[in-house]
């Protein structure tokens, strides 16, 4: 893990300093958004295709009983005699088998043919949750691990769990009697032995070195033994585990496209192809529990599902393509997570909301409610769920906008096409002076005399029909306009026959 | 068994074969031969487990007993002879993907883990579109098809496989008159070649029309044969059991047809 995170700061380091590194990093916003973009990236990929296998509930059971996988392993850890430890990878594996675990019970439940599947899912997340629950509160009370950080995480404080690398002056400074840098004191051998005090005649002295002995090299600077501080970096700990995860999550998706896509689509052909489709669904599952445990300390286990999911959702409105989801999925993600920051820090795009408080109080009664600050991961997940109504509103296919704005579009253009067919199928009959008069039109239609206008004038502005002598006469263009619309919208054998019906 | 050299005559063999969910029985004891180059019907009533006899021979549920062969070889060293079309309604067609990816699917098996198809995977699916006659539907999303034209894009995802036996289930289902003509005249030339092609059938009326072999199956296998020794009035009967209201003496099959599950098989009309 070590060896990694020196990995990626080398690489950073070819395009900064490391004074601005550490200066970037001692930023909490920087370290949230970082964490949780990378929460965002790592969780939508997996949720892409739990969406698609109809399986978000999943994502929410797992993210809930990997906490099992949690305390087992730190009951294992305790019982080794090692001290228990949220960074062991010992986790990461306790994570990976409650996933399986919850997935293979459900499963179970389900092919015993007792209960349906979402049921098999209700029945079998809350008896693995509650068991956890039960272990946390047994044995290991006294460790971190409260319900707070459970349910919405700290991503407001990764910035400070950091893992120090030192890059100049990092050997320790051993000091010996000889060294030029070694000071000396006196001090009374006997006086504690022989209840004496220092000023007593029979007190003895010796000469002692006061800083011999070895130094880290942060202490040696502090003691001025070098002459210079040790170069270090002090880098969040979250960012390489949400990193290694989302990089995971790239790979194996990345490798395996076509075969998610495959089994995702039709698994009795993938199994038939030889492609293995519970071995590909039980690794899907283990990758979601592995994205759930570590994101667990950065948004907590409940919101996480959001990650899973609502990014993926608003993808899906605004495109039909996989490839496409894919990539839309994390940039909402992210997008969710750096608007859902400056929310939560009370800041919607630039807008104080303290001063909209204050203003609203000055208004309403808000008994002094007039600081603005909550949790971020959970003005993340709100934003997350902003940008999806935002979407589903402007999404030029399935967007509410659009499909007011088409329904409205059709029934003007019918209403077009009512008014046309009656001027078209009494032209030149017995009954046209009556049916076709502009006094009497609208009784025909059976439509008010204002709608008649409207319609009327917006035909006679494409042209498809004129006025003379006070009566309404179809044009040519009208003509082809009405047969153009029963060719497009009527089956053929009904065209004719209902351009003839319509109208009395 | 001691036949093991005559055997590889057979396209597909079933031997004593048992299936069955939570201990209950779905397919018991059924024996079936294919000879190559047949066009064979299956044909019995819903939940007779015809599905299940296909899922089965593809290794797609465990069997509880007997032996399966596809040309003398067990299922996973036949996997490249075979071809396979699912029940349309078994796949979630809202999927976001185009018909073009759905028929080049049915040549991952060839391409093999991690690598991508190609252009080459592109026109072998752009040619069995073209066979089905929806190579104009390439590009659309499988969301926007009609009934009949989500069975082309499976037929020709099964045609791409270029198989020696097709497994097909229902490619008949709810498709007019002219898809059903197509796809009968695929069928007919897929046999043409040499190849075999077993099909899960609930029309008893095009039968004879359609097909020279039939099995007539519930749970057990009541007759498999040529239409002619097979497709009688007696083994329908026996298939269909007490459902089957007033079989006249002229014919047995059209009678039987009358008495299905109207909302089952209500045929859809579909402009193609
Ligand atoms: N996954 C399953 N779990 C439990 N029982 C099943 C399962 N699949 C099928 N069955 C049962 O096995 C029997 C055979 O089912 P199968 O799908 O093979 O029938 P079928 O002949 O294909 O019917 P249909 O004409 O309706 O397609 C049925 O009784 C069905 O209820
Ligand atoms: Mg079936």
């Amino acid at each position: 893990m070590l060896i990694i995170e020196r990995m990626i700061i080398d690489i950073l380091l070819n395009f900064t300093s490391i004074e601005q590194l550490n200066t970037f990093m001692a930023q909490p916003r920087n370290v949230a958004i970082i964490v949780g973009a990378l929460v965002a990236i790592a969780a939508a990929l997996p949720g892409v295709f739990l969406l698609l296998r109809k399986m978000a509930l999943t994502s929410d059971a797992i993210s809930h009983t990997v906490l099992l996988g949690i305390v087992v392993a730190f009951m294992i850890m305790v019982g080794l005699g090692a001290n228990p430890d949220l960074n062991s990878p010992l986790l990461l594996i306790g994570a990976a088998a409650a996933g399986v675990v919850t997935v293979m019970l459900t499963e179970a439940i389900y092919r015993s043919g007792l209960v349906k599947a979402d049921a098999a899912l209700g029945l079998a997340f809350p008896f693995l949750f509650a068991l956890a629950i039960i272990l946390i509160s047994h044995y290991v009370d006294n460790v971190h691990l409260d319900e707070d950080a459970v349910l919405v995480g700290e991503i407001g404080v990764a910035y400070a769990n950091i893992n120090v690398h030192c890059y100049e002056q990092c050997d320790s400074i051993t000091i010996t009697p000889d060294d030029a840098r070694a000071e000396f004191g006196r001090r009374c051998t006997n006086c504690s032995a022989g209840g004496l005090s220092p000023r007593d005649p029979e007190a003895e002295f010796e000469t002692y070195c006061i800083n011999c002995g070895t130094h880290t090299a942060a202490e040696a600077w502090r003691e001025r033994l070098i002459d210079s501080p040790p170069v270090q970096v002090r880098w969040p700990r979250a960012i390489t585990t949400m990193g290694l995860i989302a990089l995971v999550n790239i790979i194996f998706i990345t490798l395996f496209y076509k075969e998610l896509k495959l089994v995702s689509f039709d698994e009795a052909l993938a199994g038939a192809l030889g492609f293995r489709p519970t071995v590909l669904h039980y690794t899907l599952m283990i990758l979601v529990s592995l994205t759930a445990v570590a994101a667990f300390d950065a948004v907590g286990s409940i919101l996480v599902v959001a990650f899973f999911i609502i990014p993926v959702a608003t993808a899906y409105l605004l495109t039909d393509r996989l490839s496409l989801i894919i990539i839309l999925s994390p940039i909402f993600g992210i997008a969710g997570v750096y608007w859902g920051y400056d929310l939560a820090r009370g800041y919607f795009w630039g807008l104080p909301l303290d001063g909209v408080l204050q203003w609203l109080d000055s208004i309403i009664e808000l008994n002094g409610y007039t600081t603005w600050n909550t949790s971020i991961s959970a003005a993340m997940v709100l934003m997350l769920a902003a940008i999806f109504v935002v979407v589903w509103m402007m999404s030029p296919r399935y967007g509410l906008i659009a499909t007011i704005i088409n329904r409205r579009l059709r029934r003007l253009q019918f209403e077009d096409q009512m008014l046309l067919v009656h001027l078209y199928n009494h032209l030149g009959g017995e009954r046209e002076a009556e049916e076709l008069a502009l006094e009497t039109l609208h009784q025909h239609l059976q439509w008010p005399r204002m709608k008649l206008e409207r319609v009327l004038a917006r035909v006679r502005l494409r042209q498809l029909a004129k006025i003379q002598h006070g009566q309404v006469y179809i044009t040519q263009a009208g003509i082809e306009a009405v047969r153009n619309f029963a060719e497009q919208n009527l089956p053929v054998e009904h065209q004719e026959q209902i351009i003839r019906a319509v109208g009395d | 068994m001691t036949e093991q050299g005559k055997s590889c005559n057979w396209a597909l063999e079933i031997n004593d074969l048992t299936v069955a969910y939570n201990s209950k029985p779905a397919l018991w004891d059924v024996d079936l031969r294919v000879p190559e180059g047949v066009l064979l019907a299956i044909v019995g009533p819903n939940g007779a487990g015809k599905s299940t006899l296909i899922k089965a021979t593809l290794d797609l549920i465990p069997r509880a007993a007997g032996s399966i062969r596809i040309y003398g070889k067990p299922y996973r060293q036949a996997r490249n002879l075979v071809g396979y079309v699912p029940q349309r309604g078994s796949v979630d067609w809202d999927f976001p993907t185009s018909v073009l990816d759905v028929t080049m699917m049915g040549l991952y098996g060839k391409i093999g883990w991690f690598k991508r198809p190609g252009k080459k995977e592109r026109e072998l699916a752009m040619s069995a579109l073209e066979q089905v006659g929806i190579a104009h539907l390439a590009h659309r999303q499988i969301s926007q098809l009609s009934g009949g034209q989500q069975q082309r894009t499976f037929l020709a995802r099964a045609l791409v496989q270029d198989a020696q036996v097709y497994f097909m289930d229902e490619p008949f289902a709810a498709v007019d008159a002219v898809t059903e003509r197509a796809i009968v005249n695929i069928l007919k030339e897929l046999r043409e070649r040499g190849k075999t092609v077993i099909v899960v059938h609930h029309d008893l009326q095009t039968v004879r029309d359609y097909f020279d072999w039939v099995a007539l199956l519930n749970v057990e296998m009541v007759a498999v044969g040529t239409v002619y020794e097979a497709f009688t009035n007696d083994n329908l009967r026996k298939t269909y059991g007490g459902r089957i209201a007033g079989i006249g003496a002229a014919s047995g099959a059209i009678d039987v047809t009358s008495t299905r599950d109207s909302a089952e098989y209500a045929e859809v009309g579909d402009a193609v």
